[in-house]
């Protein structure tokens, strides 16, 4: 394989591509220095390793990378080597451009073929399960490689199917992601990781098939085995969640119902008021007068 | 039709059972509660999530099954994990979460007091061990290590004292919780005053003592109208788990053990008196002001296997840990009794009865070339009940156990049971189809209701369908093997307490192997 370096607006291959900002091979033949230095970019970056082994720092970690591994180097995520050293081997990467949204969440652009609920999960997903080190990853170096070919055989339907290639490695860089996560042995301990990603973004309107994907479930697998371990349907144990979090905050006196109803998931105070009475009996402003009568 | 609903708050979550008049399952449900560990020594549970939890589950029960069959709720009666320790204000709003039984944060605590002169005679006043998990120590570490907590506490309470006090605005502990303290003379039934010293606080701090027969006020309006039940349901304050789970058993009057295995297990017996042993070995808990409920209790029960089972089973389908747990044991019947002289020391959590050793490890001792993987299965469950054993042993020396009971979801495994049975060359009782804690919640209620004369009469009434009988030749072949894990239990003393400090000490700065942050 040789090597190559594709950029953006420097490149014509990728003329069609305008979110995929760089593609290269590299072949290191020797032991190079100041040549891999620490950068942050907001693209997502991959990097594929076919022979050698290299060690790298990524968002300020150490880690050894073999082949078949690779590291993935999310928008702002500093990546590079101690004192740019390269080391002897060869290795393939892809740098993509993302859509940011304001609250912090990724989302494929126009060019995904993913629906716009899958793009989001995935986005999303990439974030709270974030592992810059995907071990035993070869089906990251297949899509690369056909990326490649694609892009350097220009034979009819390629751009179609290099973007289609981009949404499969997306897709399996999440599963993969995810799968690396929760081998699919223990599930208290997933289902702890799932609760505690749900507790810091409890405002978010979480759909089920957002839950199932972070602990890397289909969502009819994932919706018995959160029925049997908890008694509860995903969106009913979020409610119990929802409901506990707002008892806590009607405890304290400086917070609005209606930022309370908001904060912990409800689309409104009307909603909150609806299904915390139905469960307690009491409204939230009356629960509050109750638990607040000393102060 | 009249029923009777038990609510037991368990250490994974709360479950609700309905039972006809007649002590018949009608139906049950569960809800899950996560614990908290923000430190490996902490272990807490949120109390509001427990609340609206325990509400939500008892609501679907009402609304799903009892209403639409006509049913009237006579009684709720509540049981409850031991030892949870809950600060609140002086608006009864809790103080941070709750802290189970499982937390280990006051363990320099307990071990200052078990070897100071007071410790002794506390634990005999008391019959609580002197153990981080005992919510005495818990207050005296708040006092030192939270002092904000601690002085904004205007009560101390249990886990269900809390929920009893959302539901009726009261503050009551019934007996058997709070035998379980630290903090009770279970001869005075009365607050003891050296520990309330030790723990600097005063009995005003504490919920009301209550019998477990004690109705606990009147069901609040607002949940009256909520869960739709009538002015007049009777809230029974009820009692712990191990007593309940004893009770429920049957194992009222002489010569009767129970042996419980849940994720952790332990092995008790009732009576009118107490055990009293000078290495403070054992608890002795109160059911009512005449009657004990002793033993010893273990960290590593089913959760050791089901850690085995995550390692080395095999998962056809992502997390079927039941089908992979079956593979196993399937497999581990194919090896005789005594794994061909492999054993296991199953202290993987350190271990509390007998040896009450928090340093002691896990351990495979005796390998040889023909041992195979199966081997290790049948070794594993064949260590957690030669544990299992040498508590109900060292209870044999004070009273004699003709008859063995066993409850919780891993003792009942029959594979597990007939083990159980040899080890003990005992004939062992069980049933199957209900939780034996929630049996004895309804033998509570239904003796308050005037079904039953007393608790003896009551407990007379339990009938265990399925039985086990020991076989000799199994037996004497266990008993060989079980003298060398008991040596081996004390023996590797220092070696436990090294592995243990050399663990903690290289955690920090380990060199991870392959792809983790070096």
């Amino acid at each position: 394989m040789h090597q190559f370096v594709l950029q953006r607006g420097k490149s014509a291959e990728l003329r069609l591509f305008p979110h995929i900002s760089e593609l290269g091979i590299k072949k290191n033949g020797a032991i190079q220095l100041n040549t891999f230095l620490s950068t942050a970019t907001e693209d997502i970056r991959l990097y594929y390793i076919i022979e050698g082994k290299f060690a790298w720092r990524i968002n300020h970690q150490p880690y050894v990378l073999y082949p078949g591994d690779v590291a993935l180097v999310l928008p702002g995520v500093p990546f590079g080597s101690d004192d740019g050293v390269l080391e002897i081997g060869s290795f393939t990467w892809l740098h993509i451009s993302m859509q940011k949204l304001e609250n912090g969440h990724l989302l494929p652009g126009k060019w995904s073929g993913l629906s716009e609920s899958e793009g989001a999960a995935i986005g999303k997903i990439l974030l709270l399960n974030y592992t810059p080190v995907l071990c035993r990853f070869n089906e990251a170096g297949k899509i690369l490689k056909c990326i490649h070919a694609e892009l350097s055989g220009h034979e009819i339907g390629y751009q179609t199917r290099v973007n289609h290639q981009l949404d499969e490695l997306l897709i399996q860089v999440t599963r993969h992601m995810t799968m690396q996560n929760n081998p699919g042995r223990d599930f208290p301990k997933t289902f702890m990781h799932l609760e505690e990603a749900l507790r810091r973004d409890l405002s978010y309107q979480w759909t089920v098939e957002e839950m199932a994907a972070l602990v890397g479930l289909g969502t009819t697998l994932f919706t018995e085995r959160v029925k049997s371990y908890s008694g509860f349907s995903p969106i009913n144990y979020l409610i119990n969640i929802r409901i506990s979090e707002a008892i806590k905050l009607l405890k304290r006196p400086d917070i609005s119902v209606t930022d309370i109803a908001l904060d912990t998931g409800f689309y409104s105070s009307q909603h909150f008021s609806t299904t915390f009475k139905k469960l307690t009996g009491y409204r939230p402003s009356e629960f509050r007068k109750n638990h607040l009568y000393n102060k | 039709m009249e029923c009777i609903i038990t609510i037991e708050l368990g250490t994974n979550g709360v479950r609700v059972f309905a039972f006809d008049l007649s002590g018949h399952v009608l139906h049950s449900m569960k809800g899950h509660y996560p614990t908290f560990h923000t430190d490996p020594d902490h272990s807490e549970q949120d109390p509001e999530q427990i609340f609206i939890t325990t509400l939500y589950v008892v609501k679907n029960l009402l609304n799903q099954y009892l209403y639409p069959k006509k049913y009237k709720v006579a009684c709720i009666c509540f049981s409850a994990a031991m030892h949870s320790l809950l600060a609140v204000d002086k608006n009864g709003n809790p103080l941070g979460n709750a802290i189970t039984w499982a937390d280990n944060r006051a363990k320099k605590e307990a071990q200052e007091l078990r070897r100071s002169a007071l410790g002794p005679s506390l634990y005999a006043a008391t019959g609580t061990p002197i153990h981080p998990m005992s919510p005495l120590l818990k207050i005296a570490w708040l006092r030192t290590r939270d002092k904000e907590r601690f002085k904004q506490a205007s009560k101390f309470l249990s886990i269900k004292s809390y929920i009893i006090h959302q539901l009726t605005g009261k503050y009551l502990i019934d007996y058997s919780i709070a035998s379980a303290t630290g903090l009770l003379n279970i001869h005075t039934v009365t607050w003891e005053a050296d520990a309330l010293e030790y723990a600097g606080i005063t009995a005003a701090k504490l919920p009301e003592l209550a019998p477990i027969f004690t109705t606990a006020g009147k069901l609040k309006m607002a949940y009256q109208q909520s869960l739709g039940l009538p002015a007049d349901v009777k809230i029974l304050i009820g009692s712990s788990d191990g007593c309940l789970a004893t009770l429920g058993d049957g194992v009222k009057g002489e010569g009767k053990a129970t042996i419980t295995i849940e994720d952790s297990g332990a092995v008790r017996v009732m009576g009118p008196t107490v055990l009293k042993d000078e290495q403070m070995r054992f608890f002795n808990y109160l059911l009512t002001d005449d009657c004990y409920v002793s033993g010893g209790p273990t960290n590593n029960g089913g959760n050791i296997f089901d850690w085995f089972a995550k390692q080395f089973g095999d998962f056809t389908k992502p997390f079927d840990i039941t089908h992979s747990i079956q593979q196993l044991l399937e497999e581990a019947a194919q090896v005789p009794a005594g794994s061909d002289g492999l054993l296991f020391l199953p202290y993987l959590l350190g271990e509390r009865a007998p040896i009450w050793n928090a340093n002691a490890r896990g351990s495979y001792f005796g390998l040889n070339i023909k041992h195979e993987r199966k081997h290790f299965i049948r070794a594993t469950i064949e260590g957690i009940l030669y544990e299992i054993y040498s508590i109900g042993k060292s209870l044999g020396e004070q009273r004699t156990i003709q008859s063995l009971s066993v409850n919780g979801s891993f003792g009942t495994t029959p594979f597990c049971t007939q083990i159980i049975a040899d080890m003990f060359n005992k004939p062992v009782r069980l049933r199957r189809e209900f939780h034996s804690v929630s049996f004895g919640a309804w033998l509570l209620s239904a003796t308050e209701m005037g079904l039953y004369r007393s608790l003896d009469e009551a407990a007379r009434i339990v009938e265990l369908p399925d039985m086990y009988e020991p076989d000799q030749q199994r037996h004497a072949m266990y008993a060989d093997y079980f003298n060398i894990f008991e040596k081996l239990s004390t023996k590797l003393f220092d070696e436990f307490e090294a592995i243990g400090n050399l663990q903690q000490q290289y955690a920090a700065t380990n060199l991870l192997p392959h792809n983790s942050p070096l």
